[in-house]
């Protein structure tokens, strides 16, 4: 008895040492599925408080920039307009297309945390469970795709952000529609790589690529980036480098993208698979 | 009494420092300085080193909490408290001379001596982040690099902040 307390009281610093590791440890591979976990939950809402007053302050230096891409979103949009007043009986009164089947909703965010310089980056945005974000919804900026919401508390949620190495996103090639994996391999905040692209299909520098619509996250042809002409054979498929359409550093506001038909068209693939 | 003021003083500094202005620093994603590690470096010579264990995790944990990596930074500093007193016994011989109460600086021991246990503990500290981080040893060339020039920046900034430290 004594020499095991002898023992523990020689060794209490390495003890101590693995114990803390240990603890360290648990909270990192618990954290894998993070969103489950209340502690992280109202860590974030203490750190959301922050980070929401640190981003107002910082959001006056971008005020120029911001106007810039509104701007450019307003041309976009006016120009739409256009084209859809132009066409004779297909004018502002609402579709319900219940025979296409998706119908997507959109709500804007502001960003109040994000990084770009981890492997696992996510981004925190102002509006919660409270305001009707839903896990699984897509955040898009008007330049492009920015991610997938995994976690939400009441007036915060945090998105997956495509500048994570555990996000992959199904993409396609808008000139041919061929569709691959778009994923980051962790290392340039600029570039990704689109995989699983076979080697016959012709490529050039600048094709853009989109979403492909297939996950039920994003709607088809969601811009999400451009073809830099690096390419990488690998096996029976090319990987293709991809610039990024969005610039993850000037994040600020986006829109989060739900899709109203998701559950009826999952219930649906998954009973087909299950059988 | 007047002493632990200062740690918390520093450790709030530091804290603050790390989330408004270092993590906001990024160029082409190789440099992410941690300069907030200073306070593990700046703790006394004499602290008992499961106390030290203590708050290395304490110090982590806040980062942790504040930039949504769970236990990433907990891992780390917990690491460069846990080696610590072997790097100052290491090169030990300014310090102890100094006398044991005093906090480790470029002051008291000379440049050379405080870059040299510096950039030992910032590169454990490093080292063992970055590859936590990742979880792989997946692009290990790549990783080493960033645990490189990142441990290159840190020390550079803990050095100038330790010169410019206010004196009694």
């Amino acid at each position: 008895m004594r020499s095991l307390l002898n023992f523990l009281l020689r060794y209490k610093t390495l003890i101590l040492f693995i114990i803390l590791e240990a603890v360290a440890l648990v909270m990192i591979t618990s954290s894998h599925n993070y969103h489950q976990s209340v502690a992280y939950r109202s860590a974030r809402t203490v750190s959301g408080f922050f980070s929401k007053r640190i981003e107002k302050g910082q959001s006056y230096f971008r005020l120029r920039q911001v106007n810039q891409q509104l701007v450019t979103e307003n041309l976009a949009l006016k120009r739409r307009l256009e084209e859809l007043s132009s066409v004779p009986g297909n004018g502002f009164t609402q579709v319900v297309d219940s025979v296409a089947g998706v119908n997507y909703t959109y709500m804007t965010a502001r960003v109040i945390n994000n990084s770009v310089n981890k492997q696992k980056n996510f981004i925190t945005l102002d509006k919660g469970s409270g305001q009707g974000v839903k896990n699984g919804m897509g955040v898009a900026s008007p330049e492009g795709v920015v991610g997938v919401v995994v976690g939400v508390s009441r007036n915060y949620s945090v998105a997956m952000s495509v500048l994570n190495t555990d996000f992959k996103l199904s993409a396609s090639i808008a000139r041919n529609d061929y569709f691959g994996s778009l994923a980051w391999d962790g290392r340039n905040y600029r570039n990704a790589q689109l995989s699983e692209i076979p080697h016959h299909v012709s490529i050039s520098e600048g094709d853009t690529i989109v979403t492909s619509g297939y996950s039920a996250i994003f709607p088809p042809g969601l811009m999400a980036g451009t073809l830099t002409g690096d390419q990488k054979r690998g096996g029976d498929f090319l990987t293709l480098k991809v610039k990024l359409s969005v610039d993850f550093k000037k994040l600020t506001t986006v829109y989060l993208i739900y899709n109203i038909s998701r559950n009826e068209r999952e219930e649906v693939e998954r009973k087909v698979i299950n059988e | 009494m007047n002493n632990i003021l200062k740690y918390i003083i520093a450790f709030v500094a530091l804290i603050v420092v790390q989330l408004l202005i270092f993590n906001n620093i990024e160029f082409s994603g190789y440099v992410n300085p941690y300069v907030y590690v200073m306070f593990i470096v700046i703790l006394p010579v004499s602290i008992p080193s499961w106390f030290l264990l203590i708050l290395s995790f304490i110090t982590g944990l806040v980062i942790d909490v504040f930039s949504g990596t769970m236990g990433v930074h907990a891992f780390a500093t917990v690491m460069a408290g846990y080696m610590r007193p072997w790097i100052l016994s290491l090169n030990v011989t300014a310090e102890t001379a100094a006398g044991p109460d005093t906090s480790p600086s470029s002051q008291i021991s000379g440049i050379r001596w405080f870059f040299v246990y510096t950039v030992t503990l910032v590169f454990i500290h490093h080292f063992t982040l970055f590859y936590i981080e990742l979880f792989s040893l997946r692009s290990f060339f790549h990783t080493m690099l960033r645990v490189l020039l990142s441990t290159a920046f840190t020390t550079f900034f803990i050095i100038l902040f330790d010169v410019l430290r206010p004196r009694k």
